[in-house]
């Protein structure tokens, strides 16, 4: 892969995951956000193969279709299907609105590219350029997570941190080493498997997963 | 007589794309009608209704409501009059239009904005309920959507060091690959929704709506009645032409002439027309699929191109 | 040896996850952890007097911190699998709970045995963390074991917490590899805990002070340091007992466990001042929000929860001073508050069967009405509290002195001024618990196989307290090695 293509190949993964980190903050509709999650994970799983290629690593690039199969494809089925039986799959109203949010969005991007200054000079590659758009789509996600109050919607939100700590590995390192990784997609798998059987569990006991719901716990 | 020829080059430029937008505005309107008709299993109506009808109102008769003031009248005028001057400006068939130096993109969207603020004027000056609603609808669609478009134009400009825009559009001429970067990307996607907002098409406002509760600019123009009303829709005409024109050569600038020759320009127009009739047409299509957006939902459509526009700087700042 | 110690548990789980379960798999879950123990007592009786041992191909390596670990996760594992067979005899005999579901409890108990071993046994800091975060997985149907609405939203707050914290863990480690990369090139195994802290020197600062603020964010989620704590005091509550007693005298520790050896590598890198201001801020906020919170607590367990805050702040503080005083002090707490907490769990949750209730106002005169059960608590509570003999009253005065030593004077003065609020706190509600009007029901009585096991503990304590052999040795190596 020539330089220039390898470069641009990276750029514009980089930039889909963080976009989809930013989507998942506009839509409301549950299942689309789900939708926008898996578009991420391939673009995520695009960025390890490319890099896997690129570095001839054929560790990296059985990582790539890890990540392809558990974050694009297992692991949105699993959400979509705890989403298809709550009958209002909507995101009620988000403890900041929307347009807050997004412009939330707009200053932790700012706030990553900053923070990332002293990793970006140690890896002065167009590779390395690119680590804080994992470290924005990151702190996207954790936004995410603090502000939505549905069971799924903290699910998605999880999965963002993730997927963008995920970035920043395979783009700082070429990929931590292959047991690592096993175990870091191994536990996300775990993770959302969890989260789904806890999700029944709360539907069939408070018959909603609204977590405003859960408000008995508390000082 | 070479001074002389650059100093008329670029005006004839000019005037040929004044004299090609006013012209093609109201039919690219038209293909947007007969587009959505053929889509919704209509006919529609032929592509030159727009032109009989602006002609059709031109004969009648001129009328203003009692209680308006000089803004009234004046403000098609100048709608028409600031949209020209900015057709004029635009690098759409040439990269060297008249006082190309001058061709700001700052100063072409706050052209623009003179128009349509005086035109919501105007309909607050009509001293209608209707009017007032409209008016004051569009101006808070055009306050959210001016961070979106300042920022969008930061990003391209930026990429290309100047906020010139044929300067901008030489850039992506000699690089081509540069469209793909994440950058222009994100930028030329925000700069989607933000003319989307500003030309009043859906999901942000309904052209073809009837229904006075979910006008907006139709709103805004409801007392306009003859001659002035046909101003008014031919400067609209002009101004989509425009933003999909500038839009178009953004992404794709190949076919616009280098020069000012007449082979070039000649080449230039019709590669234009056929950009923007294909883009028109996109658009057709995806306004057939689209509903409108609730009015309290679009500060979050605009927010977003905001957000997206400042990916596309910060990626730009970083990734270069 | 070292896969022995990892199998023992392991395989204990299998077998209690098979069959339905029955007072004997009970038992032997109860005699994996006294194995896991004594295989613990002979690696360090090995360790202290040669070097380290490695196993499986350098996956796993035991030092004398390792083997600390062991011994305090195979202590205190033994009382709460000793309870955990009354707790799901009661269970099942009330019929909240399915044969099925209580071999579910023993299989995830033992497996989350095994994981802990492999956290603390782990070469690899790769390796560290995904037993860490397997510990997360596995106890969160643990703590939702009881199926009841509030253990619903404790286990999901819970898992949605902790993963975050473990993400952001993750990253702090993929930066301490990529800094390891910078500084050595493609080496072999830049995560290998040894050789990080040979290279440490060489690794960037920049990159280093990022990546160990998030560790110590990320599993200081785990620690239950604030401001990534609110998990707390909600799982350790709504557990059931012998959980809660594994998870606030254990798990918690071996998350700090987890900080100490990150504290080691950016030590050598950035010296010591960085990690040391991190470490006071965490602790200290830790001490303020549990001396604030434990004023109002109504439930015992939560009470106890909160209490663990406080000496995950107390720990923090001690590794924040950094000296090899200090250290040994850290880990003689470590055991000390873990044998204390877990009897105290454990009593509480003997409470909560006789009682049918967990909170303060409705147990009243517990001394009167149950006096073994009531003097146990009270010694706890003692003990908890920092009285002498027990070893608490040692290791919080040798933090003390070691932070004066080393500059931190004024954080230990505050620390000082927290641990007497809740000081405070806890004497009050205590004598709300313990104390009050004879009743006129009779005493009851406590059966023997519960109180011995618990009496045992505290004794243990006390013992350690008094004179700090047989583990003297053992603390001193385990101080080198982290503050050499």
């Amino acid at each position: 892969m020539t330089g220039s293509a390898y470069a641009g190949a990276l750029g514009l993964g980089a930039a889909v995951v963080l976009l989809c980190a930013v989507v998942t903050l506009w839509r409301r509709a549950l299942g689309a956000i789900v939708r926008v999650l898996a578009v991420q994970g391939l673009a995520l799983a695009c960025v390890a193969m490319a890099i896997g290629v690129h570095e001839h690593d054929a560790g990296l690039i059985v990582v790539a279709v890890l990540v392809l199969a558990a974050k694009a494809i297992v692991v949105p089925t699993l959400i979509l299907r705890v989403v298809r039986h709550d009958p209002a799959s909507r995101e009620t109203q988000p403890l900041v609105n929307v347009p807050a949010s997004l412009v939330a969005a707009g200053a932790l991007t700012f706030l990553a590219f900053a923070a990332s200054r002293s990793v970006t000079s140690l890896v002065p590659t167009v590779v390395g350029r690119l680590i804080p758009f994992g470290l924005a789509a990151m702190l996207v996600g954790f936004f995410s997570l603090v502000t939505r109050r549905k069971a799924v919607s903290q699910i998605v939100g999880i999965l963002l941190v993730d997927n963008g700590v995920a970035l920043i590995a395979f783009l700082a390192t070429a990929g931590v080493p292959l047991i690592v990784e096993l175990g870091a997609s191994l536990d996300v798998l775990l993770v959302v498997v969890v989260l789904q059987v806890l999700a029944n569990q709360l539907r069939s006991r408070l018959g909603t997963t609204d977590l405003d719901q859960l408000v008995e716990l508390h000082d | 007589m070479t001074a002389a020829s650059q100093m008329i080059g670029p005006i004839v430029a000019s005037f040929t794309q004044v004299i090609a937008v006013a012209g093609s505005g109201l039919i690219l309107i038209g293909l947007l009608r007969k587009v959505r008709a053929h889509l919704e299993g209509r006919v529609g109506a032929p592509l030159i209704q727009p032109l009989r009808d602006v002609r059709k109102l031109f004969r009648k008769e001129r009328l203003r409501p009692d209680q308006a003031t000089w803004i009234f009248p004046l403000a098609p005028v100048v709608l028409v009059a600031t949209v020209g001057a900015a057709v004029a400006i635009t690098p759409l068939i040439t990269t060297h239009p008249a006082m190309g130096s001058g061709s700001d993109f700052f100063a072409l969207i706050y052209l623009l904005l003179a128009g349509s603020t005086l035109l919501a004027l105007a309909g607050l000056d009509a001293g209608t309920a209707f009017g007032g609603m409209g008016s004051s609808r569009a101006v808070t669609i055009g306050a959210l959507a001016e961070p979106a478009l300042l920022v969008t134009i930061l990003a391209m400009s930026a990429a290309a060091h100047s906020s010139n825009v044929p300067a901008i559009v030489h850039a992506t001429l000699s690089d081509p690959a540069s469209v793909a970067t994440p950058q222009r990307l994100f930028a030329l996607g925000a700069l989607l929704v933000v003319i989307v907002a500003e030309g009043g098409r859906l999901p942000v406002d309904n052209p073809a709506t009837h229904l006075e509760l979910t006008m907006i600019h139709e709103a805004m123009v409801l007392e306009y009645a003859g001659p002035d009303l046909a101003l008014v829709s031919v400067g609209e005409a002009m101004r989509l032409t425009l933003l999909l024109g500038l839009f178009v050569n953004l992404v794709a600038p190949w076919g616009i002439a280098t020069t000012t020759g007449a082979a070039a320009l000649a080449v230039g127009l019709v590669v234009l027309v056929a950009k923007v009739a294909v883009v028109g047409a996109a658009l057709a299509v995806f306004e057939v699929f689209t509903a409108k957006v609730r009015l309290f939902r679009v500060p979050e459509l605009l927010a977003g191109a905001f957000v997206l526009a400042l990916l596309g700087v910060v990626s730009g700042v970083v990734v270069r | 040896m070292l896969a022995l110690v990892i199998a023992v548990p392991v395989l204990c789980a299998l077998v209690s996850g098979l069959v339905p379960w029955r007072r004997a798999t009970g038992w032997l879950g109860a005699a994996s952890a006294a194995g896991v123990l004594v295989l613990g007592i002979a690696l360090a009786v090995g360790i202290v007097d040669g070097r380290p041992v490695t196993g499986v191909g350098g996956i796993l390596r035991a030092d004398a911190l390792s083997a600390f670990m062991v011994i305090v996760i195979g202590v205190i594992a033994v009382l709460a699998t000793c309870q955990s067979v009354r707790y799901l005899e009661a269970e099942i005999a009330a019929g909240r709970c399915t044969r099925r579901h209580a071999s579910l409890y023993g299989a995830l108990v033992q497996g989350f045995l095994a994981t802990m071993l492999l956290a603390v046994l782990a070469a690899n800091l790769g390796v560290l963390w995904v037993a860490v975060e397997a510990t997360t997985v596995v106890t969160v149907f643990l703590v939702g074991h009881r199926r009841a609405r509030t253990s619903l939203e404790a286990s999901w707050k819970y898992i949605v917490i902790c993963s975050v914290g473990i993400a952001m863990a993750f990253l702090g480690t993929v930066l301490f590899y990529l800094a390891a990369l910078h500084a050595t090139g493609h080496g072999a195994h830049p995560l290998d805990w040894t050789s990080l802290v040979a290279q440490s020197h060489r690794l960037d600062p920049g990159v280093l002070r990022l990546a160990f603020a998030l560790i110590v964010l990320g599993y200081g989620t785990k620690v239950g340091l604030v401001p990534m704590h609110s998990w707390l005091p909600d799982a350790h509550s709504q557990a059931p007992a012998p959980v809660s007693a594994l998870m606030s005298g254990v798990l918690i520790t071996v998350a700090f466990y987890a900080i100490l050896r990150f504290k080691v590598v950016a030590e050598g890198a950035l010296g010591p001042a960085f990690p040391r201001t991190l470490l006071v801020i965490v602790s200290l906020l830790s001490l303020a929000l549990a001396a604030s919170l434990l004023l109002t607590q109504r439930d015992v367990k939560r009470m106890l929860a909160y209490h663990s805050v406080e000496h995950m702040g107390l720990i923090a503080l001690g590794a924040a001073a950094g000296s090899p005083l200090a250290i040994a002090a850290v880990l003689l707490h470590i055991l000390g508050h873990g044998l204390a907490k877990g009897v105290l769990f454990l009593t509480s949750g003997e409470i909560l069967l006789a009682e049918g209730t967990s909170e303060i106002e409705r147990i009243p005169a517990l001394l009167s009405r149950r006096p073994v059960l009531g003097g146990i608590f009270a010694f706890g509570l003692v003990a908890l509290l920092g009285f002498p003999p027990f070893s608490l009253f040692v290791s919080e005065l040798n933090m003390l002195r070691a932070e004066f030593q080393v500059g931190l004077g004024w954080a230990a003065v505050l620390s000082l001024l927290c641990m007497a609020v809740i000081f405070g706190a806890v004497m009050s509600h205590g004598r709300h618990l313990l104390l009050g009007p004879k009743g006129s029901d009779a005493p009851a009585m406590t059966p023997a196989l519960v109180a011995v096991p618990l009496i045992g503990g505290l004794v243990g304590c006390a013992f350690i307290g008094i004179s700090a052999w047989p583990l003297e040795p053992l603390l001193h190596a385990a101080a080198r090695v982290v503050s050499p």
